[in-house]
């Protein structure tokens, strides 16, 4: 247990997720054990005594974004809910506390909340989130509470701009600190076509280290393969991009095994996308700027309702189509090879950015390191125009 | 006590039939009742409160069948109920839960249960509608196979049957749902045969409604979506495909696939009945549960039900066969019998080790029917592995925990399923707590698979968690992609009180502890909670670059006893507090 907590300490901060020195894990094997920040640890260890869960995560995101969208919530809201896909499919909504709320007996009334949802807004405090079986589950619900919440601001700054004392300086501050200049320097990628497993496995393996240490997919989502002939060698579901030795199944193109059931939710997509064009490399990755404008529609007069599943538009941002569907069986799989094969990029709606190489992976990333930084300049360009 | 709207998720009615008086009556559950056990396996174990120290056998000896809340609404995989009784091959309590239209129309019928005690003096069989039980006699009936007993029955609705091994007494027979899904595992099927009824029908037409449309249907999507974004689910090489058999390939790269009664954990003719090859011999269509999405029970093009993948493991690996064909006719005779495959494939396997040589398929074929009309070696093997292994010197080749027979997933590789085999109140089932779905199947989230660090935690949390499952009645394979955040939300809005994930595990709790101190006042403790020693000290079939040496005996008790320590419970696995149910709703 205390090498789990250590563990994903660790990456609350090599993610710049949580900021330094406020971060805390609880976690209940036979006994109840609480490390980190002090306060936060004991409030942890309070939430967590009372839930019926292994794990917990208390901890002060680098970023005031989620504390910015409880205090931007007008009178009477509980919750937010953020359009990203992570929210819509595994969150829901994420439930919040204020200041006063949290005045008496704040595990009390964090526990009341955890107890039907995965991760929790506390004003002041930070995201707390629970882990139903593991401590990495804690440490997935936090980031996707950080993520949706990064996501949510982007666009409701587009929308409402800054409302809150102090608001925009901190935008500001994050803009200049907080957000590094993204690119593929320094990154080595084997030329490929590679035709060897060991290569493949070492390159995939490599690739997906450098996808979440640039910032371009958040905890264990994202997915990334590679095609030698009739077998795909694709990450498994629920597999962090950057522990991928032993997590990569090869699946034979005819099905005749049925050992790659533990791929990557996105096998089916990855396959048709194969089949569809001359790519030898995919890479899925959710970079934030990315899936918040993706979501930015300026449609008028649509009858579509539900736009990350029924949408069967065609849209640019820049050279880059958007296409609509959902994760998985979701209709994603249908949506995207038809239109990625010229391109070798496409976005999902709410969700991502595919990308592919046709040879190696040097070509997907930074196809995907391009879209995410023309959507970061096209979204400042908006917050500019917009006179935010 | 509080009252339930009987249109919104529960009905709060039960019918009790006596056999022995030959009469049936309604009667009222409780709401605090149902809130408390929610429905299926949990309220047939509060069904039990006063008679789970009967012998199975005994006319007095409840046998529940019980829908959940969510039975008869569009709630993905609902449509299923738990069969709740004591166990005459276990001797703990023991609950199955099933699919099929039976649940689905009891629940129409009017009754969240079912509950049956005495013992008619001739065989019968229960004609159950909105107007309550008819008792019909069934001495035609008796010593047909459950096809011919389902066939004669077909116009009264939905069927439960059992078949000749249900008569006879196997200790491992199981009742037989009209569409083919079984209510397999524990010998229900005998306490079924022991009350000489053949068959309950059931028929009914009233609509359970729910109290928030609205929010049933967005709680409804919210699960299909995770069911879609699933690969064990709807991913292209998942079950809704394949079916279980899907498992095959995936058990054979893990080294985990128990063959010829667990000495090897690999078996090379796999691939002759993986999903695969099963859907290239068969057709394998889909002929799944009523009102599931997922349908992964499978058929073939002419009808036959296809086997599960426990049965192909068993009747392949576990006793060396490698024919399909024979397999698949393993399954239809123990389905045509009324026989749980798990226990009966691994009883032969027992039986073929202790004999030193495990039976052809052409053995199979006769062993089956004779167990099933217990004549010839079948009046042995009908006693289940445990009996038979002790029968013959030779009590550590039955791979059984509280005298279950194990089903296809080597404890060797994957030690959360290990602890969980042991710790399971029914015995050694993969169900009650289900870690290959974290520790195979990396859902939702992966675990070492060879480590012990925090089972016993995880553990105790998915025992808790599907205890609330087998109440709600839900299918387990839902919780690849759905979670109780979900579930949680569709019964809110069906019966319109407020419900979460965190309440339904304090349910499942409650449920588990019952379960527990009713095994624990018949007898049942530490000594109970172990594995065979031959996973203690023989290591399964390494290679391929994975270890797979035997399970550390010391870690292993380490853990258990951690596991006690979650629940509560004393350094032998027993309650320190007698009135623990007293104090229970």
């Amino acid at each position: 247990m205390r090498d789990q907590i250590a563990k994903y300490a660790e990456r609350l901060l090599a993610d710049r997720s949580a900021a330094p020195g406020g971060v805390a894990f609880a976690a209940q094997d036979d006994v109840l054990i609480a490390e980190g920040e002090p306060g936060l640890a004991r409030l942890a260890g309070d939430v967590l005594a009372s839930l019926s869960c292994l794990g917990l995560c208390a901890a002060l995101p680098a970023l005031p974004f989620a504390e910015f969208l409880v205090r931007r919530a007008g009178p009477g809201e509980s919750r937010i809910v953020p359009r990203d896909t992570e929210t819509r499919t595994f969150l829901h909504d994420i439930p919040f506390l204020r200041r006063e709320e949290l005045s008496t007996d704040p595990a009390a009334r964090i526990a009341r909340l955890l107890g039907n949802r995965k991760g929790v807004i506390a004003e002041g405090i930070g995201i707390v989130a629970n882990g139903a079986v593991t401590v990495e589950q804690a440490y997935i619900n936090y980031s996707s509470v950080f993520h949706a919440a990064f996501v949510k601001y982007l666009l409701d700054l587009l929308n409402d701009g800054f409302l809150l004392p102090g608001e925009e300086e901190a935008f500001r501050e994050f803009r200049a600190r907080w957000l590094k200049p993204l690119s593929a320097a320094g990154l080595a990628f084997r030329a490929g076509p590679l035709e060897h497993p060991e290569e493949v496995l070492d390159e995939v393996a490599a690739v997906g280290r450098y996808t979440v240490g640039r910032g371009l997919v958040d905890s264990f989502f994202g997915n990334i393969s590679y095609r030698i002939g009739d077998v795909i060698y694709i990450s498994q579901t629920a597999a962090s991009l950057d522990e991928l030795p032993g997590r990569i199944d090869p699946v034979p193109s005819d099905n005749s095994s049925t050992t790659g059931i533990t791929a990557s939710s996105e096998l089916l997509a990855h396959r048709r996308i194969y089949e569809a064009g001359r790519a030898r490399a995919i890479l899925h990755g959710h970079p934030k700027f990315t899936v918040a404008m993706s979501m930015l529609c300026e449609e008028t007069g649509c009858q579509v309702t539900d736009c990350w599943r029924d949408c069967d538009r065609v849209r640019y941002l820049a050279d880059t189509p958007v296409v609509a569907g959902e994760i998985g069986a979701g209709g994603l799989a249908k949506r995207v090879p038809p239109v990625i094969a010229g391109p070798g990029k496409a976005i999902v709606y709410g969700h991502g950015v595919f990308t592919t190489g046709r040879t190696g992976f040097a070509e997907a990333f930074e196809a995907m390191v391009d879209v995410e930084n023309r959507c970061r300049e096209d979204y400042f360009r908006r917050l500019t125009t917009a006179g935010r | 006590m509080t009252v339930i709207s009987p249109t919104h998720g529960w009905r709060g009615r039960l019918l009790h039939v006596d056999l022995s008086a030959g009469t049936s009556r309604a009667e009222e559950i409780p709401g605090d009742l149902l809130r408390a056990y929610l429905g299926g396996r949990g309220l047939g174990v509060r069904l039990l409160r006063d008679s789970y120290t009967i012998d199975p056998f005994h006319p007095g000896m409840p046998l529940v069948f019980a829908v959940g809340p969510l039975c008869g609404t569009a709630a993905p995989t609902a449509a299923r109920l738990a069969v709740v009784s004591r166990s005459p091959l276990t001797g703990t309590v023991s609950d199955c839960s099933a699919g099929g239209r039976f649940a689905y129309r009891l629940k129409a019928a009017g009754f969240d249960a079912l509950r049956i005690v005495g013992k008619s003096p001739r065989p019968v069989a229960l004609a159950i509608t909105p107007e309550g039980a008819e008792v019909l006699p069934a001495d035609g009936l008796w010593s047909r196979t459950v096809g011919e007993t389902v066939t004669a029955l077909s116009g009264r609705g939905s069927v439960a049957a059992i078949g000749p091994a249900g008569e006879n007494g196997v200790l491992f027979a199981s009742i037989m749902m009209g569409e083919g899904n079984a209510v397999g595992r524990g010998g229900l099927g005998a306490v079924m045969g022991a009350k000489n009824l053949k068959a309950v029908t059931v028929d009914g037409d009233r609509p359970t409604g729910v109290a928030d449309a609205g929010r049933f249907d967005r709680a409804r999507r919210d699960v299909m979506r995770l069911f879609q974004a699933s690969p064990v689910i709807f991913g292209e090489l998942g079950i809704a495909a394949y079916g279980t058999p899907a498992l095959v390939d995936l058990m054979r790269q893990r080294r985990m696939a128990p063959t010829e009664n667990f000495r090897k954990t690999v078996f090379d003719g796999s691939g002759n009945y993986s999903g695969p090859a099963i859907r290239k011999g068969y057709g394998a269509k889909n002929d799944g549960c009523f009102a599931c999405p997922i349908q992964c029970k499978k058929s073939a093009r002419d009808g036959r039900h296809l086997p599960e993948y426990e049965t192909v493991s068993h009747f392949g690996a576990l006793n060396g066969i490698a024919d399909l064909h024979a397999i698949v006719r393993s399954n239809d005779q123990c389905n045509d019998l009324g026989m749980d495959t798990i226990s009966a494939a691994a009883t032969l396997a027992a039986w073929g080790e202790c004999r030193g040589r495990f039976p052809s398929p052409e053995d199979v074929e006769r062993l089956l029917d004779e167990i099933g009309h217990r004549r010839g070696d079948g009046e042995l093997l009908a006693l289940g592995s445990r009996r038979v292994a002790e029968s013959f010197g030779k009590p550590g080749l039955s791979m059984s925990v509280k005298s279950l027979e194990l089903p296809a997933y080597d404890p060797r590789g994957a030690y959360g399923m290990a602890l969980a085999y042991c710790t399971s109140n029914r015995g050694g089932c993969h169900l009650r707590a289900y870690p290959i779905s974290h520790e195979i199947l990396r859902k939702p989230v992966a675990t070492d698979r060879f480590s012990f660090s925090g089972k016993a935690r995880i553990i105790k949390l998915a025992e808790d968690a599907n205890a609330a499952v087998d109440s709600l009645v839900a299918c387990k394979f839902s919780f690849f992609g759905a979670t109780l955040e979900e579930y949680a939300e569709l019964l809110s809005a069906t019966t319109g009180e407020a419900s979460t994930p965190q309440s339904l595990k304090e349910i499942g709790e409650r449920i588990y502890l019952t379960e527990r101190f009713y095994n624990c006042a018949n007898g049942f403790d530490a000594k109970d909670d172990g594995l065979p020693g031959r996973f203690f000290r023989e290591p399964g079939s390494s290679g391929e670059g994975i270890e797979v040496p035997p399970i550390d005996r010391a870690r292993f008790d380490e853990e258990l006893q951690k596991y006690y320590r979650i629940r509560g419970l004393s350094a032998s696995g027993t309650f320190a507090d007698p009135d623990f149910l007293s104090r229970q709703p």
